[in-house]
């Protein structure tokens, strides 16, 4: 085992120019459990979002959101576990799972300590459910609180795991344990773009060798009545009721708003030569990463400057030109002011001939993922680098009149798909970018 | 991979806290080098029918005086942790000057926080609107009572969003939610962003503030506090056979992290360095650590290894040293795993036994005392330190601070769940080329 890492780091140092490159991704959200599934049913033109399950939502304005289903029983990990384990834990872990070993990181010769592990975490809520009991042992005869009884013995009433469903780091932490993971690790917390984040944390601790191999995961929230209430605040959904299905229309001129949905993606980063010692054959190579942060003066979203910063950020990273791109992920997140800063960030970096550049949204199939989207967005990035077929954004009939890019909708598209841009945004105004790129030159 | 000597070289320019023990770094540092303990009774909520009621509150009084009409209207979307974390770094930025630095863009401010607690007052009010299956949602929004602030005092994020603001940092801003590692995590991973050229500047460290209700009895449900104890000053006793749990603090600490040619060019004086950054993962048990601290090792190895340096130049260990059954003798063992015979050798002390346990601020607040200890030749000791216990048997500097020239020492933070973090501190020497190399360690 020593020599073999020995080996690896000699590797590392006789190549200084050895490409990133994806050896494994996971995926789990409102279409399914796993990458096939998922893709399966982004390609032939579904939408997860449906009426709020599990709790009831009518109340809200917005009570349509795409879940996943049907998770935790797939899992197969001990009930005991699951007691602490909401949606998101179970989201992290299936998906962490599938790019780990799809990957071959069980049977790598290489050793934990040197397995990385970096996720943007969505906001971990409490449940009421897990406190309520508590609560209502301790009411005297008018509904009011007494003190005295919830001090005493009422606490009691709450599951002594319970602080450990609401610590933000606890989801992380299991998987890490579940798949023996000991190397550097780190839970960014909620934005939008931490996922993206957690990506550009996992390849820097790639390229300065303080690991063999890194994984960077994103994970939405639970849908909660906290997560609908944070939503309605940040001012992102959609207010005005509709069908489900047809509620978010990226880009179209009657935009109105986005959906929340839950979601998870994981991609394992290592190096080229790592990947070709290990007999490993990898999916995408991962070549940029850009950050800019500028919030709009009334929030929510970033700037058009930050968010073409952060693309042209991404895109001097990876040592290319805008006419380098063929196709743009982009946040596209249905919301008049969101969808407008982004076209108008495109045409500006993509100035020379933005007619040539594709672009696609998943918003309106797998909702907005907050910390999970850029990685969602990552995985589904490679499935079209693999199929040369991007999917098409659904819903948007009448494109925006702005725009002068090639909005992919109606149908997928069949195309040599050589180099994506894949785009994120914080309601906080964050904005961030990642380029991948086909293995074959 | 880059060579130490191409590598751009982290200062520390500025440093700030507030904690159980004062109001600033410099009464902290005081009244922890006479060992004494800011532990007492909890004040702020009723403990009583709790089987702990002690912990580390920070006294108000020296919160509300500095805080100015701005401040508070920020601060009124976040927390009591926060509070704390303005202070501490108001104390920071001035000593570095942080105001005079032009370009923004290039400051940046990593956070290692974790949100509000729900109240009980919250649950009172919010039990009226749910019959234990669905909401009145409607109801609910419709509330006066229960302010939509309280979304955003949930939000970790919000934390490092607002700190930005209220320092004008526009440049890389990151937020850490890893538990008790989270102080010092902030601190690495800022290091790391200096070190890469992301940014000049960073402001980092950790706050924390469960002592309310809901977070408190969190850790009373999961057998975690100290619940054996003579006085509340007794309670919280590292590496002593009579330890019982840890003790509950709130506190925050905050550094200003500066690449060295940045903190040369504006003649702003150097306070200390990082030298090294280590992290891993148990990957054992939700809530167990390693028995052989397994994750420890790595992060410490990490920490020497990452600084150029072996584990012969380490001079002290700021331990974790939490005083629960569990994390003392596996940071022992893992200490005398890493440094092998010399492990008896080398000073090892807790600040939380004066201190308790800030949680998310204990990473960031002990790196600084350590730094202050290292550049006033102080070791900080282990107070309540009375009844040996096997499987602890290193130097813990027992009950009086230690007067001894030191120069390189590394400052543990492991999470719960199983996240290590260890930092790599050094004094400052303005020898050109890369860290210290000298220093008489051996010196009595």
């Amino acid at each position: 085992m020593m020599t073999e890492t020995t080996d690896l780091l000699f590797a590392w140092t006789a190549m200084p120019h050895d490409r990133v490159v994806i050896t494994g991704a996971g995926i789990v959200c409102s279409l399914g459990n796993s990458l096939p599934s998922v893709w399966d049913a982004i390609i032939s033109g579904s939408s997860g979002i449906r009426p709020v399950d599990g709790f009831d939502a009518r109340g809200f304005d917005c009570s349509v959101a795409a879940q996943v289903r049907d998770l935790q029983q797939s899992l197969g990990v001990d009930p005991r576990e699951t007691r602490i384990m909401k949606t998101h834990s179970s989201m992290l872990m299936k998906a962490t799972r599938d790019a780990f070993f799809a990957s071959g990181l069980d049977g790598a010769q290489i050793p934990r300590e040197s397995i990385a592990f970096f996720a943007g975490m969505g906001m971990v809520d409490y449940s009421v459910d897990d406190l309520l009991p508590a609560v209502m042992k301790s009411l005297d005869g008018r509904g009011t609180i007494d003190y005295a009884a919830f001090y005493a013995e009422g606490y009691r009433e709450i599951h002594p795991l319970w602080p450990l469903s609401m610590l933000n780091n606890i989801s992380f932490c299991q998987v890490a344990i579940d798949l023996d993971i000991q190397g550097e690790n780190t839970v960014l917390s909620p934005h939008a773009d931490s996922g993206a984040q957690a990506v550009s944390e996992a390849m820097k601790s790639v390229e300065d060798g303080k690991c063999i191999a890194a994984l960077a995961a994103g994970v939405s929230e639970t849908i909660t009545p906290f997560s609908l209430a944070r939503g309605h605040l940040s001012g992102i959904l959609n207010r005005s009721a509709g069908s489900a299905e047809d509620c978010v229309k990226p880009f179209d001129a009657n935009r109105k708003g986005t959906v929340l949905g839950e979601g998870c993606g994981v991609v394992v980063i290592e190096k080229a030569s790592t990947a070709e010692k290990r007999g490993i054959i990898p999916l995408a190579v991962i070549t940029g990463y850009g950050s800019a942060c500028e919030a709009e003066a009334h929030l929510p979203g970033p700037t058009v400057k930050a968010l073409g910063a952060s693309m042209k950020k991404a895109l001097s990273r990876a040592e290319i030109g805008p006419s380098d791109i063929d196709l743009i992920i982009s946040h596209g997140e249905g919301t008049p002011k969101g969808d407008g800063n982004e076209i108008e960030a495109i045409h500006e970096v993509f100035s020379q001939s933005p007619e040539r550049v594709h672009v696609f949204s998943s918003k309106a199939a797998v909702g907005h993922l907050l910390a999970a989207a850029p990685l969602v967005d990552l995985v589904l990035g490679i499935s079209i680098l693999g199929y040369g077929i991007i999917p098409m954004t659904l819903n948007t009939r009448n494109p925006d009149p702005a725009i002068r890019f090639s909005l992919v909708t109606g149908e997928p598209r069949r195309c040599d798909i050589r180099r994506i841009l894949i785009n994120c945004q914080s309601t906080e105004g964050q904005a961030a970018s990642l380029v991948i790129e086909s293995t074959s030159r | 991979m880059l060579t130490s000597s191409s590598r751009r070289r982290v200062v520390i320019t500025g440093y700030g806290m507030v904690t159980p023990l004062g109001k600033n770094t410099e009464d902290t540092f005081e009244k922890a080098s006479q060992g004494k303990s800011g532990i007492d009774y909890l004040s702020r909520f009723d403990t009583s029918g709790l089987p702990c009621r002690i912990g580390g509150e920070v006294n108000d009084q020296w919160l509300e005086k500095e805080e100015d009409e701005k401040s508070l209207r920020l601060l009124a979307f976040s927390s009591r942790g926060l509070r704390l974390m303005a202070k501490a770094t108001r104390e920071a930025a001035g000593q570095a000057g942080l105001d005079h630095v032009v370009k923004r863009e290039r400051i940046g401010c990593v956070l290692g926080f974790h949100g509000d607690n729900p109240s009980v007052e919250d649950l009172v009010l919010l039990h009226r609107y749910y019959d234990g299956k669905g909401w009145d949602s409607r109801g609910l929004l419709s509330l006066e009572g229960y302010s939509h602030l309280n979304f955003l005092r949930r939000k970790p994020d919000v934390g490092g969003a607002i700190l930005s603001r209220l320092f004008r940092c526009a440049g890389p801003a990151l937020s850490i939610a890893s538990a008790c590692a989270a102080g010092s995590q902030a601190i690495g991973e800022s290091f790391r962003i200096i070190r890469d050229g992301r940014a000049d500047v960073m402001i980092a460290g950790g706050c924390d503030s469960q002592l309310n209700f809901v977070g408190f009895v969190g850790f009373v449900l999961i057998k975690a506090l100290a619940e054996k104890y003579s006085t509340p000053q007794k309670a919280s006793r590292p590496f002593d056979r009579k330890r019982s749990g840890f003790v509950m603090s709130e506190g925050a600490g905050a550094v200003i992290l500066e690449d060295l040619e940045h903190a040369r060019s504006r003649g702003i004086p150097i306070l200390g360095e990082v030298l090294g950054y280590g992290v891993s993962a148990d990957a054992y048990r939700i809530t167990d650590t390693h028995p052989k601290g397994l994750g420890a090792v790595l992060a410490m190895r990490g920490a020497i290894e990452d600084a150029s340096l072996s584990s012969a130049d380490i001079d002290y260990i700021n331990a974790h040293g939490t005083s629960t059954a569990q994390n003392d003798p596996t940071e022992t063992t893992a200490i005398k795993e890493v440094f092998g015979e010399r492990a008896r050798e080398i000073p090892v002390s807790s600040n939380k036994s004066m201190l308790g346990h800030t949680i998310g601020a204990a990473g960031a607040i002990e790196a600084i005392l350590t730094l202050v200890g290292m550049n006033r030749s102080i070791i900080l000791p282990t107070i309540n330190y009375e009844f040996p216990d096997p499987k602890c048997d290193l130097d813990y500097v027992p009950n009086e601070a230690r007067r001894k020239k030191h120069g390189r020492a590394l400052s543990n933070s492991f999470g719960f769940g199983g996240q290590n973090a260890c930092l790599c501190i050094g004094r400052y020497d303005d020898r050109d080329d890369g860290p210290s190399l000298c220093l008489d360690s051996h010196a009595p």
